[in-house]
């Protein structure tokens, strides 16, 4: 598994399991998801018949300046209801009344996440096609980290800030960013890749962006190419807003691996050592006659 | 195991483990080094925060807490787990494991499929050979229940062949024909080998019942009355109906019987106080083990006894080698 998925599959496979199941049963599972994402599968009003889908993001508001909702309630269309209390966005699927094509609906809903960051991307995508620009988007994705999004005349560029928290990581990451940056070089059709760190890059100079030894920032350059019909536009959101997690799970298997082969060398190393006997120096040695050599 | 590892975390959990808090189980007996690797993966190469061991049949007891026969939480019980491989008999004293007086029996789920596999081959033709593994494990798990006795049971279904016997339907994965089974004996015998493991195992006699009370009789005098009291069962191949209550019947007959000849040995003199044997089944024993740790993380307790990275950085892994129980109060 090169790239995470960007659905959810305990969403998918607990969702078709209730669509599939002879009668309607009561549910009521909380699960997460990267960047503080929490989702709730529940029945509304303790309505064994219908099922919803809620989603809280910490940083829904920071999305939802940006068109969020718009995008939620096209795609989703009347699936979409009024959210839940303390959730942000709410499915509900009625028991009685199924789309016909359960499976397609069962991994739409478990791509929640996804459309709702989707709606940022979308927006300056559009905006750059228009030729227009705007303030930078600024979304708060995480607690200390952040993602910037601006639309320039002929490109739209994305900046994301990340934080290590081990020191190992960091190093890892930057071995792991260089290869990026090299990608351009194996394919001319990769998007410009670049990564600064502890020092906030040029765009971004004058805002609030952290510094500090344990901070990285990403810059990717998108350009038209990348966004200039819908799949494109669609594969590059899905791609792109995995990014950080994408970033950490390499950085934590690369870890994983190199870990377990120190543990294959010290182990190897420890059985030399444990063979190995000091030489007995203090026996007096013989000849065959009997006879004993004087050392001078 | 560290790319299982990272499989689950990121492709199934979807989790950033620099944010979660992790309770891993082990299985009892797990050797302390065992513990100390992982903690040194999970901190090291994950950098969890937070990282508790549990030992499995801990978190099978304190998933029997959400149906108690009885209102009290106690870490204190005997678990009968039971897989697809084999069968452990675990006592546990306060969450500690009697490490010593654990018991394995040969019996478990897949034994349970083969006899059946076997009875349907004797008797039945007409499923696909290659098939008839996965029909024996539907038929046991649909149709297998637990009989009070089984002179009696043969009795009921030969008079009463109409009420008694079930059809399986099956569908042959090659041709695509539709076949059909009749389920008859196999429904109670494949279970009772739980009761009779000499019909499936000539070189094992020992009844699941009478190995439950060598283990608790092994077991230190004073926690022999509460692990009596609190038999809990967990794993797959418990969830057979009655599978407790057959259990429960067996073992008080054994101890009732124990009582009495010793009432009988004292001349009349010394009556001994009753035993309370009990045996627990609750709706999550399927997943007992999983269900209790989800009850336990989900408690604020949980943060206080996890081992936290700082920790790990300041007394290195061996910290991991002990994990304090919780959970406890009432």
């Amino acid at each position: 598994m090169i790239l995470l998925e960007i659905k959810n599959r305990i969403i998918e496979e607990t969702l078709l399991h209730r669509f599939n199941s002879p009668k309607p049963e009561s549910i009521d599972i909380t699960v997460a998801d990267f960047d503080g994402v929490l989702y709730h599968i529940s029945n509304p009003d303790s309505d064994k018949g219908k099922i919803r889908v809620s989603i809280s993001l910490k940083f829904y508001s920071d999305l939802k300046a940006h068109g969020a909702e718009e995008l939620i309630q096209k795609f989703y269309g009347d699936y979409a209801v009024t959210p839940e209390d303390g959730y942000d966005i709410s499915l509900q699927f009625d028991y009685e009344n199924l789309p016909a094509n359960k499976e397609e609906w069962a991994e739409k809903a478990a791509l929640l996440k996804c459309k709702c960051f989707a709606s940022v991307f979308h927006k300056y995508f559009q905006l750059q096609r228009d030729g227009k620009q705007d303030a930078t988007a600024i979304i708060h994705y995480r607690d200390r980290e952040t993602m910037y999004v601006s639309a320039q005349k002929d490109r739209v560029t994305v900046i994301f800030s990340t934080i290590f928290t081990d020191d190992d990581d960091i190093i890892i990451g930057k071995v792991f960013m260089q290869e990026f940056k090299e990608g351009r070089r194996g394919s001319g059709t990769a998007p410009q890749v670049l990564f600064s760190h502890a020092e906030p890059p040029a765009e971004l100079q004058g805002t609030d962006a952290l510094t500090g030894q344990n901070v990285g920032y990403i810059t990717f350059v998108l350009f038209p190419r990348s966004f200039k019909d819908e799949a494109a536009a669609d594969k590059t959101v899905n791609l792109i807003h995995t990014f950080r997690d994408y970033l950490h799970y390499h950085i934590k298997c690369s870890k994983a691996y190199l870990h377990c082969r120190m543990r294959v060398r010290t182990a190897a190393l420890l059985k030399i050592l444990n063979r190995a006997r000091p030489e007995i120096k203090t026996t007096e040695k013989k000849t065959i006659s009997g006879r004993t050599f004087a050392r001078k | 195991m560290e790319r299982f590892w990272e499989q689950c975390i990121f492709k199934y959990l979807r989790a950033e483990p620099e944010d979660h808090y992790f309770l891993l189980t082990e299985p009892p007996l797990n050797t302390p080094e065992n513990r100390e690797y992982t903690a040194e993966i999970m901190f090291e190469s994950f950098n969890v925060p937070g990282l508790y061991i549990a030992v499995q049949a801990v978190l099978a007891l304190a998933a029997s807490w959400t149906s108690r026969q009885v209102g009290e939480r106690t870490l204190t019980g005997t678990v009968i787990d039971s897989g697809d491989g084999v069968t452990h008999i675990i006592p546990v004293a306060e969450g500690y494991v009697i490490g010593s007086c654990i018991k394995h029996i040969p019996i478990a789920g897949r034994d349970i499929t083969y006899f059946i596999q076997q009875l349907l081959r004797e008797r039945e033709s007409g499923i696909p050979p290659e098939q008839s593994l996965e029909t024996a494990k539907a038929i046991k798990e649909k149709f297998g229940y637990i009989c009070p006795d089984i002179a009696k049971e043969f009795n009921k279904y030969d008079t009463q062949p109409d009420k008694w016997f079930k059809t399986y339907d099956g569908k042959n994965s090659i041709t695509k024909q539709p076949f059909s089974v009749d389920v008859g004996y196999e429904r109670f015998l494949g279970p009772e080998i739980f009761f009779h493991p000499e019909f499936a195992n000539p070189d094992f006699t020992t009844p699941i019942s009478e190995a439950v009370d060598s283990v608790i009789q092994n077991c230190p005098i004073d926690v022999r009355r509460p692990l009596y009291k609190n038999i809990v069962l967990s794993g797959g191949s418990t969830m057979f109906k009655d599978f407790g209550r057959r259990l429960q019947r067996d073992l008080k007959r054994t101890v009732e019987a124990r009582l009495q000849l010793s009432f009988e040995l004292s001349g009349g003199k010394l009556k001994p106080k009753p035993i309370e044997t009990q045996v627990i089944t609750h709706h999550m024993q399927r997943y007992a083990v999983w269900f209790g740790g989800s009850m336990l993380a989900s408690t604020p307790e949980f943060y206080e006894v996890c081992h936290t990275k700082k920790d790990y950085d300041e007394h290195g892994p061996s910290i991991c080698r002990h994990n304090p129980v919780f959970g406890t109060m009432s």
